[in-house]
């Protein structure tokens, strides 16, 4: 029976090893999987707030002229409605909501064709674009010696079509 | 040491687990307890009319003279109906006087029978827009009224009958012969009216009661729209009979016929294909002495859009 005992003990030694490795594994796929979940949700934020924002249009120049024109508030409706759209994910965020979209760079760009100041891209339509950084919690990857906060990059342009 | 590791690991997993982990894109299809929604503040901060300036509730539809027996009558008829304009009385103007705003208000301002002008009042409109109330049209609400002279030498032209009132069985614009209390002169030779001249209508479709006439039209999907037929004889607005929409995709409108001041309502659901627009022709119906009984066409071209994402 010694040479069953010598094989339980090299299990055991073998699991002993194995068995953080893996576990540290597991955890750093999770947490990759709630960060890609994060910043889905952190995307589809910014690209409602933008939807929403062109649908706010300028009544009073329709009537005059006929054309759709972007209200003059636009950019401050889409900031607004993305604070309240990461609202929802505000358990995944690492900072306050209404600090981050006030944070974030919206340009509305009422009458086309418009350049955007920031990237250059040329607009054929009134359009509301939102450039932010959202920080996002990350606590798994700071314990592995990793940063804690993860900061996201969303951009959401929209425009009617 | 290993077995406090892994213990650590755990009790770190399990404390720092995100919602996001078991986050349930279907959760809104039940199982879950949503979070009472707080009341949402009004995006639009509500912005107080000036002094002098309300809400109309009471929307110009037409300019109405009516006859009965000697007296004739010019009135405004009126809608009630709010279009979400503002509007502000400018100044009462009474019977012959001149006012600065005459020649200013889209539908004119009449004459009397000795060529006076009618009293009334002028108005201005106002859309409430971001930067505060923007003047649209100027429009005079007619209120006066004459009695008739014996004319029997020199008849007057034929009756107007505007059949777009209800309320008015008869109106002229001048009392005619044969509402007249003196009778004509048994073998006296009798000037016949001369019928004026046919003048030209300028069909027009409009966003507004007073809005400015479109010839296309810009529209987010799904939104409704009032689309309003006009019709005008030289620059001045005249009233409109009768509408109907007699070709094109009207959209979701329960109607697409009515009465002249009533609004063709209406909302698209689907985009015209990519390029393209919604061709809408109005057949749009006069009665008035100076165009006589006579349909116009007004075309207005209705590009369908809607909000979307740009990569």
């Amino acid at each position: 029976m010694n040479w069953l005992r010598e094989d339980r003990a090299s299990a055991m030694v073998l699991t002993l090893v194995l068995a953080p490795l893996l576990l540290v594994t597991l955890a750093g796929v999770l947490q990759l999987g709630a960060l890609r979940v994060a910043t889905a949700r952190v995307r589809a934020a910014a690209d409602l707030a933008a939807l929403v924002a062109v649908n706010d249009q300028d009544d009073a120049e329709l009537a005059r002229s006929g054309v759709l024109r972007l209200s003059a508030d636009a950019a401050d409706v889409a900031r607004e409605y993305f604070a309240r759209e990461l609202e929802l994910s505000s358990s995944l965020l690492n900072g306050a909501t209404a600090e981050i979209a006030a944070a974030a760079d919206v340009a509305a760009y009422p009458v086309a064709p418009a350049y955007d100041t920031r990237t250059g891209a040329r607009y054929e339509r009134p359009t509301v674009r939102i450039a932010a950084q959202v920080p996002v919690r990350t606590p798994v990857l700071g314990a592995l010696v990793l940063r804690p906060v993860t900061i996201v990059d969303v951009f959401a342009v929209s425009s009617p079509r | 040491m290993m077995r406090r590791t892994v213990t650590a690991i755990l009790a770190m997993l399990a404390v720092w687990s995100s919602p996001a982990l078991a986050w349930d894109p279907f959760r809104e299809e039940g199982g879950y307890e949503l979070p009472e929604p707080a009341p949402e503040p009004d995006p639009a901060p509500y912005i107080a009319p000036p002094p002098g300036i309300y809400y109309v509730t009471e929307t110009y539809v037409a300019d109405v003279v009516t006859s009965s027996g000697p007296l004739t009558t010019y009135s405004t008829s009126t809608v009630h109906e709010s279009t979400g304009s503002y509007a502000r009385a400018l100044g009462t103007v009474g019977t012959g006087a001149s006012s600065p705003f005459d020649g200013s208000a889209f539908n004119g301002r009449r004459a009397l029978g000795d060529g006076r002008a009618v009293a009334g009042t002028y108005y201005e409109s106002y859309v409430l827009t971001a930067g505060g109330f923007v003047p649209v049209s100027i429009v005079f609400f007619q209120d006066d009224a004459e009695i008739a002279r014996v004319l029997a030498a020199t008849p007057t032209p034929s009756p107007i009958t505007p059949p777009w009132l209800p309320t008015s069985p008869a109106a002229t614009s001048r009392p005619s012969p044969s509402t007249c209390c003196a009778p004509e002169p048994s073998g006296a030779p009798v000037a016949r009216p001369t019928p004026s001249p046919i003048r030209p209508v300028r069909p027009g479709i409009s966003l507004l009661p007073t809005g400015a006439p479109l010839a296309s039209v810009e529209v987010l999907r799904a939104r409704a729209v009032s689309l309003y037929p006009r019709a005008f004889v030289d620059e001045r607005e005249i009233p409109v009979r009768s509408w109907s929409i007699v070709a094109g995709d009207a959209g979701e409108a329960l109607v697409t016929a009515d009465v002249g001041g009533a609004p063709f309502r209406t909302s698209w659901l689907r985009l015209a294909p990519p390029g393209s627009a919604y061709e809408l022709l109005f057949r749009i119906e006069v009665d008035t002495p100076e165009t006589g009984h006579r349909t116009v066409d007004a075309p207005i071209a209705v590009v369908v859009r809607s909000p979307a994402l740009e990569r």
